[in-house]
């Protein structure tokens, strides 16, 4: 048994040593397999960042309310009388001041994004102290809040990223209406920092929408909250409004991305398939070029299974310095990248690039599978080399 | 000249650098075949008998001299000039046989007919004969893996003489056969330059197989070194 | 037996390999041409903009509205042709997954300003004649089933009926098509006065103004006239052109989708770097038969010309088989997504810039090892056996 393990070591550092005779066909497979690793490495990286993005907003405490039938903020519609009513239901948790519930407003405004120089959607929302109060996550970063009654917002730090020209102090036009920066907020790095945040009197008037609203957030009380909602939501005719987790709300615009996750594994796996066809080329190359040795090898006694294990170490090496290689490069170029894209509301989410060591994990498999079976094959046709063409005169 | 000269080299030299250094060949070699000749050329490793008979088959070219070929100088040819004349005058054999392993015998045979303007039938008809004349009519579908060597030689000779060149060159066509296979391949170059009229060179280090030859020739630090011998 | 003999042996000498080659250009070119249609059907609305539209939204955002009373002032701009208004009904089909493209439109003017719009005379005054009529385009009404005179539902996901609920019924007056393939016919129209006098929220204001001006070379006269009539109003406008306001939509997917794309043609490239390395090693493999050839008496050029044939074809035989079989996926899946994007089509356009690929592939591949062929010495191959 000893022996055989010494007979694959050196039948395998054999292998090794003569790569270099090899040096193109052995180059091109360690760049095939590095490119079908860092494919995979950055569709995966740019869901996962959208996901972590969406994930991090939601809170199973909190219910939102929308109009029925709309499947986003931007087109709900909600009226005072209706926040009133639903403010006297069970379920939702109350504080000193009241019933914790937050009605608001969600218009969309024109923002310069810095990477393209061209206009794109930012949500501007219009919320009390309540609703503030109510997101346990949000903590500002720099400045102030903004003083109610006044045009003063404070911008979440995706927009001071992706956006020109929110900059603390900065004064921002937005049709007609003035208004002027005075804090930067984060929230953990969720889909609320792709907002601009003011107070909601203020939005109401300059967008001519009276005493409407467009979505309620509210305190659930506890875990049976949200069921208490939906009573009161079905009993009430003039409620005409679909109660959800707000975790349940993200994790449904979250999936958005999702194809992105799919499509790239799907990409990958295409590209996998042309990248195993130059693999298999190189190892099937190295098993002829290395024809006479291994037959040598054979003659002299060493097992045909030494000889199958030496191509198979080859081909896993050559992938796997691919995998690292694509691995490091998508780790350079993806991780952390900014970027922002259009979400469930025709408007901007600003998210990271995120790489994860499971995401490396599934590259490095990967990488694994594909250095197996471009060497299995070709290990195999080495194995069953006949002894005899060690004996044959030069091809 | 007399009509009978096919081959005639004048004070050919033949050298290369390689890095500082000035190496010849030859220097001042002539020599004279005529149609009709079976000459063995012989001579150590090195002496330069490949460079000669590479000179010969228009692959290589002297530094200094001339060769001239049945009334042409070929020596200052252009590169597609000689190309064209090897395909129209000269038949190669090689030690390693060197035939298209994708192709069988058959085909391999009727490569040089490609480069002629014959019909189909005629060509088909053309490596019939070769085919035949080397004994090989039985394995016309066969690929060269399939063959002994000395098969491989045959048919590689049935391809040197398909197209009728006036000269046929052989370069160690035996250096790679066992004594009776050699042999055989030496009878049946014997049997072209005899029944058929082909003028030959080979190239050997092999004394055995230079007594076919007509005549043969000792090369020596690219010299002559002794009078023709005739066997 | 010819040259395209030889051709055709040395291809399939090693037939596993020329298999494996073929299958990862195939590979490359399935994905080049399918994501490549993918990419041109995103951007397809910013191709098929008309020249001389221009686009009229409120300043703050394309959310946002406008009064009504801005019709009529457009109308009287000096250099519009036509002008019409819209409105975002923001309708779905009985679940609100479904989303579909509704617009309340002025009827006559909309026709007038959207010539793509093709119906037949009858049909068209059915339409004008019946307030609560749609006029539905062609691949919705397949995608439903819907005929000419079917009474459908349809809701909104942002208005309210006045009579309670989000759902109004419309009757399928007519079915309109595209001037050319590519218009998107997933939409229909309905009337803006209807829509009005039956929704809740608030009357006489519009979404946005579509117009056409008398010559494309008016355009950014128009569109500053416009402006500036409104400059320091309740209401300022923003106009642009279809074009570029198009164009500004697509961008806001972003450089995510640059970033795709850009990663998918980078590993498009590297299958062809890795495979024509392939390519060039099995010529150059050759070199002593190629010497022998030319021994033979085979001339330079006409080698030269063999080995660039045999990569060129390889290159043609996997490019084509997998741009083929692009073409078979987009075609089956365009039914399928039609709903998403109705432009996903392999064009000619696609197919030319991906046969030009398929021939810069043999072409580098072959010409190296092709070149080298050419200017191979016949004694130094032989001596390098």
């Amino acid at each position: 048994m000893g022996s055989l393990i010494a007979q694959i070591l050196s039948v395998t550092l054999m292998n090794l040593g003569s790569l270099r005779r090899r040096l193109w066909m052995s180059l091109a497979m360690v760049l095939a397999s590095a490119v079908v690793v860092a494919i995979l490495l950055a569709f995966l990286a740019m869901a996962k960042g959208f996901e972590e993005t969406m994930r991090g907003a939601g809170s199973s405490q909190i219910a939102i309310l929308m109009r029925e039938g709309s499947s986003s903020e931007l087109s709900s519609a909600i009226l005072q009388d209706q926040v009133n009513l639903l403010s006297e239901s069970a379920g939702i948790a109350r504080s000193a001041n009241g019933p914790l519930i937050s009605p608001e407003l969600y218009v969309i405004v024109d923002g310069i994004k810095k990477s393209t120089g061209t206009e794109a959607n930012i949500p501007l929302r219009g919320l009390n102290k309540t609703g503030m109060a109510m997101r346990t996550s949000m903590r500002l970063v720099r400045g102030r809040m903004f003083t109610p009654g006044t045009n003063e917002m404070i911008v979440g730090e995706g927009v001071l990223r992706e956006f020109s020209g929110f900059e603390i102090g900065k004064e921002v036009r937005f049709g007609k209406n003035l208004w002027t920066v005075v804090g930067v907020f984060s929230t953990g790095g969720n889909i609320f920092e792709s907002e601009l945040w003011a107070d909601i009197k203020i939005i109401q008037s300059h967008y001519n929408r009276g005493s409407s609203y467009q979505s309620i957030r509210l305190q659930l009380d506890n875990d049976g909250g949200l069921g208490s909602i939906k009573e009161t939501i079905a009993r009430e005719p003039r409620l005409n409004l679909e109660a959800q987790s707000e975790r349940e709300y993200f994790a449904s615009q979250g999936k958005q991305l999702q194809y992105i996750a799919t499509f790239g594994w799907v990409i990958s796996a295409v590209m996998a398939l042309g990248a195993l066809a130059g693999a298999l080329n190189t190892m099937y190359t190295s098993v002829a070029d290395r024809a006479k040795e291994i037959a040598t090898l054979r003659a002299l006694g060493f097992s045909n299974f030494s000889a199958f294990c030496g191509t198979i170490a080859e081909a896993m090496v050559l992938a796997v310095a691919g995998g690292l290689l694509g691995s490091l490069a998508a780790y350079l170029f993806f991780d952390g990248l900014n970027t922002s894209t259009l979400g469930g509301s025709f408007t901007q989410v600003v998210f990271r690039f995120e790489m994860s060591p499971d995401l490396f994990l599934q590259g490095a498999i990967l990488a694994l599978a594909i250095g197996f079976i471009s060497g299995f094959f070709p290990a195999w046709r080495a194995a069953r080399m006949p002894v005899i063409v060690a004996f044959r005169h030069a091809a | 000249m007399s009509e009978d000269v096919l081959f005639q080299l004048k004070h050919v030299s033949k050298g290369f650098v390689k890095g500082k250094e000035k190496i010849s060949i030859f220097d001042d070699l002539n020599m004279s075949i005529e149609r009709g000749d079976f000459v063995a050329i012989m001579g150590p490793s090195g002496s330069g008998k490949t460079t000669l008979l590479n000179m010969l088959g228009g692959v290589d070219q002297p530094t200094g001299g001339e060769i001239w070929f049945d009334g042409t100088r070929i020596d200052s040819l252009s590169e597609s000039a000689l190309t064209r004349w090897r395909a129209e005058n000269i038949g190669f054999i090689f030690q390693f046989y060197n035939l298209m392993p994708m192709l069988n015998a058959q085909r391999n045979v009727e490569l040089p007919l490609l480069l002629t303007k014959l019909s189909k039938a005629q060509r088909r008809k053309n490596v019939e004969t070769a085919l035949a004349l080397v004994g090989l009519s039985d394995r016309a579908k066969h690929m060269s893996s399939e063959m002994s060597g000395g098969q491989q030689q045959r048919v590689a000779i049935a391809r040197a003489i398909v197209s009728d060149p006036k000269l046929i060159l052989c370069d160690e066509p035996t250096g790679d056969l066992d004594r009776g296979t050699a042999d055989e391949i030496l009878e049946m170059l014997q049997l072209l330059n005899r029944d058929h009229g082909k003028t030959i060179v080979m190239v050997t280090h092999d004394p055995a197989a230079a007594k076919y030859a007509k005549r043969t020739l000792h090369l020596d630090k690219g010299q002559f070194v002794q009078r023709e011998i005739v066997a | 037996m010819n040259d395209l003999y030889l051709i055709y042996k040395n291809m399939t000498r090693k037939p596993l390999r020329l298999f494996l080659t073929c299958f990862a250009i195939f590979i490359a070119f399935l994905i080049f041409g399918a994501v490549t249609s993918l990419k041109t059907a995103l951007n397809s609305s910013v191709a098929l903009s008309a020249d001389n539209r221009l686009v009229v939204f409120n300043r703050i955002n394309f959310t946002q509205s406008l009064p009504i009373a801005y019709f009529e002032k457009v109308a009287a701009v000096e250099g519009v042709e036509n002008v019409t208004h819209l409105n975002w009904f923001g309708g779905y089909f009985q679940e609100p997954s479904r989303q579909i493209v509704t617009l309340a439109v002025d009827p006559e003017s909309y026709l007038r300003v959207y010539q793509e719009v093709v119906i037949p005379e009858n049909l068209k005054q059915a339409w004008l004649n019946n307030r609560q009529g749609a006029l539905v385009g062609e691949k919705l009404a397949q995608i439903y089933g819907w005929k000419v005179g079917d009474r459908i539902p349809i809701s909104s996901n942002i208005f309210t009926h006045k009579d309670g609920g989000y759902t109004w019924e419309f009757e399928v007056s007519g079915i309109f098509k595209g001037d050319t393939e590519q218009y998107d016919t997933r939409q229909m129209l309905i009337h803006y006065k209807y829509f009005m006098e039956t929704q809740t929220f608030g009357d006489d204001w519009i979404g946005w103004m579509a117009l056409t001006t008398k010559d494309p070379s008016l355009n950014e006269k128009v569109a500053k006239t416009i402006d500036d009539n409104f400059a320091n109003s309740q209401s300022e406008t923003d106009t642009s052109t279809e074009k570029s306001f198009n164009k500004a939509f697509i961008e806001q997917i972003g450089n995510i989708g640059l970033i795709i794309f850009s990663v998918v043609f980078t590993a498009f490239f590297t299958i062809l770097i890795v495979v024509g390395n392939t390519m060039a090693l099995a010529v150059r493999e050759r070199t002593g038969e190629i010497a022998v050839l030319k021994t033979l008496g085979f001339s330079s050029q006409r080698i030269f010309r063999m080995v660039l044939s045999e990569s060129l074809l390889i290159a043609l035989i996997g490019g084509l088989s997998g741009l083929a079989a692009a073409w078979l996926l987009v075609e089956g899946v365009k039914t399928f997504l039609a709903r998403f994007l109705p432009n996903l089509i392999l064009d000619s356009h696609i197919a030319v810039q991906a046969l030009l690929y398929m021939l810069l592939l043999g072409l580098i591949t072959g010409l190296l090892p092709a070149f080298n062929a050419l200017r191979l010495n016949i004694v130094s191959a032989f001596n390098r056996q």
